[in-house]
């Protein structure tokens, strides 16, 4: 008798918190008035340039949507958090988004170390992540990637680029490579790797340096002795800098090439005159080229922080980076889940933003973005060199 | 060979700043026996005053001689405020207390100049260089390396030939006994801690227009002082100088030769094989206690 009664008053206990649950929100960082992104990136130290024009570039646009009512009457609140570019606090700082913070998804999340780091947990508790900063390569044949959305290039891909284009345009025969000895600078030398063996050039030289590092004079006389006429850099702001001014001091002045990261008018208050020349390659268009919505973007993010202007191209990728994620929020209309926006997502086809351009989601095709072109830095203007290049879209 | 001679230049002028931070520790410890972690953040704050002051249009002696001040006045503030209250704590304890002024000082510098890497002016060229024989040296180089020689110098003199200098010395060897003999030895204490904060902020101003101005520009710097310091001997000031430019182009040589890889854990190597086969460094004198 008693079994029974209890037996039974445990039912109405399970019956009644199963009502309860059902009144819950349906959806993690999703409430009536608000959805919730996080993020994590380097807001000090010597990537800092990164983080805070990235991180600047989005606040500054999510608060121009906002102003304008939000998307579907939702206001959208970036969640900022500092990793100083190590992989531990990055690892971190994006359990306490999704655990404590509890977003609807996690956004550029900055540093291929730093991804690479953290993408089992992201992963396996099925977040969604929205255009991860790291090299696409990394994503390759990697398992469940039904929340992830990249439009983000690979580095590997840029590496072969970059070379081939010195190759053929730039009359490259010895080249050099100046590295971060993280996974960001190894994808990269892969990358310039593979462009040497199927342009038949020669890598003559290596030099790698420590995201620790204060100076880089002994990688400098290296790279010099190696007698490269190319030297292509995959580094941060400051190291880029560094190295670059450490060349010109030996009077050692290849033909300098980089990946899009070093791509800001920043890098000429750093490294001064030594910048002019150096080739770069850019996934998305740039201000001062003849682009009337990309030069309307950066208007926009200065008029409502003056500070990007100090940093302008990093604030507009990160603009780049969410809005084809801002598309698929309002194609999925106010009843807003993870697996309704991931159908919406993938409804996206060819599609123009502001800022990226092209885009292209499917059921199989998370990889939204696979196109790059040449740009030259001249006084602190950027010549467009080529057309758009497309490389092989890996997933 | 002049590869060599290259990498040896190279890591000349880092060694310079090693040794002057090398030369701050050291004389802190030999006075307070204190190793003074804040050692770095002050400097870096001395430089970001420096930085204020040149950008409000200061002539550039006068921004420099006014933020070596404040680091001076600073130090001797630590010293009067918080550190002497503390002198019944244990070692341990007033080392943490100089961690914590650490961390304080880092904090400050975000919240007011921000994390934001600076470019920080100077009158000497950092691509300007001079060539001797098939060797390469730039103008901030050559300077810094004068700069840290000639400061190192005054250091020489002021510590044995004057009569200050004297009672330090005093007041480093036996604290009571000095004061028996009629020498102030807090006010003693308190130039100590100014004259190495002054030196440290020396050694900031000379490293940020080579490596770009931020709250943690120095940390580098500091470990590789510090062991430049301990490879020389912590009681040594001649040997925190031999040791500061030892590492210095031990570390260039070892990057251009060996592995760039492994250039910073050459620092923490030669800390940890020179505590283990020679504590009292190269210069140092052999620690006895007397029972």
């Amino acid at each position: 008798m008693n079994i029974v009664i209890r037996l039974l008053l445990v039912a109405v206990a399970v019956a009644a918190l199963n009502t309860a649950a059902i009144s819950q929100p349906a959806e993690r960082g999703v409430t009536a008035s608000e959805i919730v992104l996080g993020t994590t990136m380097p807001m000090s130290g010597p990537a800092a340039f990164w983080g805070v024009g990235v991180s600047g570039g989005m606040e500054a646009w999510l608060r121009t949507i906002n102003d304008a009512g939000g998307i579907h009457g939702r206001r959208l609140r970036l969640v900022v958090k500092d990793d100083a570019y190590l992989p531990p606090r990055a690892v971190a700082n994006t359990r306490e988004s999704v655990e404590r913070d509890a977003v609807f998804a996690l956004v550029s999340s900055l540093g291929t170390a730093n991804v690479f780091a953290m993408r089992d947990y992201v992963i396996e508790s099925r977040t969604l992540w929205i255009t991860p900063l790291a090299s696409t390569d990394i994503w390759a044949g990697y398992r469940s990637k039904k929340y992830l959305f990249v439009t983000y290039p690979g580095y590997i891909d840029e590496g072969i680029y970059l070379t081939r284009y010195a190759a053929e345009n730039l009359k490259a025969q010895k080249v050099a490579v100046f590295y971060q000895n993280d996974l960001y600078g190894q994808q990269g030398l892969l990358g310039v790797k593979r462009g040497i063996a199927q342009k038949n050039l020669k890598l003559v030289g290596q030099a790698s340096y420590e995201v620790t590092d204060a100076e880089v004079t002994a990688q400098g006389q290296k790279l010099k002795e190696s007698g490269a006429d190319t030297v292509v850099l995959y580094a941060t702001p400051r190291h880029g800098a560094l190295i670059v001014r450490e060349m010109a001091k030996l009077g050692y002045a290849p033909t300098l090439v980089s990946s899009f990261t070093l791509l800001d008018p920043i890098m000429f208050t750093l490294a001064g005159d030594a910048w002019n020349n150096v080739y770069h390659a850019t996934y998305i268009p740039l201000p001062g080229t003849g682009d009337a919505k990309v030069d309307a973007v950066l208007a926009t993010l200065t008029r409502v922080n003056p500070a990007l202007a100090r940093n302008p191209f990093n604030a507009i990728a990160g603009v780049s980076f969410i809005e084809a994620f801002l598309e698929g929020l309002r194609r999925t209309g106010p009843n807003l889940t993870k697996d309704r926006l991931v159908t919406a997502m993938e409804t996206i086809k060819n599609w123009d933003g502001d800022m990226i351009r092209q885009v292209s989601f499917g059921p199989d095709q998370h990889q939204g973005t696979n196109r790059l072109y040449m740009v030259k830095a001249e006084n602190k203007q950027y010549r467009k060199l080529t057309d758009w290049y497309t490389y092989p879209r890996k997933f | 060979m002049t590869q060599l001679l290259q990498y040896a230049v190279g890591g000349l002028a880092a060694g310079s700043l090693y040794a002057l931070v090398a030369l701050g520790i050291v004389l802190l410890y030999r006075s307070s026996r204190v190793l003074n972690f804040a050692h770095g953040d002050m400097a870096t704050l001395a430089t970001f005053i420096a930085f204020t002051l040149l950008a409000r249009a200061f002539p550039f002696p006068v921004a420099i001689a006014a933020s070596l001040a404040a680091a001076a006045a600073l130090g001797a503030a630590f010293f009067f405020v918080i550190l002497r209250p503390a002198r019944e704590s244990t070692l341990l304890g007033r080392i943490v207390i100089t961690l914590g002024f650490a961390l304080l000082l880092s904090g400050v510098m975000q919240l007011v100049w921000g994390s934001d890497t600076q470019t920080f002016p100077f009158p000497l060229s950092d691509t300007r260089v001079y060539r001797i024989g098939e060797v390469v040296v730039s103008e901030m180089n050559l300077g810094t390396i004068l700069a840290g020689l000639a400061l190192m110098g005054l250091m020489y003199l002021l510590v044995q030939r004057t009569k200050v200098g004297l009672a330090m010395r005093a007041v480093a060897q036996n604290p009571a006994a000095a004061q028996a003999l009629g020498i102030p030895a807090r006010r003693i204490y308190a130039l100590t801690w100014g004259l190495a904060s002054a030196l440290g902020g020396a050694a900031g101003v000379l490293l940020a227009p080579v490596v770009y101005l931020d709250p943690f520009m120095m940390i580098d710097p500091f470990l590789k002082g510090f062991a430049g310091a301990v490879l020389g001997g912590m009681d040594s000031m001649p040997g925190a100088v031999v040791g500061g430019f030892l590492l210095g182009v031990a570390e260039s040589i070892f990057a251009g030769y060996v592995s760039f890889k492994f250039k910073t854990t050459l620092a923490f190597a030669v800390i940890i094989l020179v505590l283990m086969v020679r504590p009292e460094g190269l210069l140092g004198r052999e620690y006895h206690r007397r029972v």
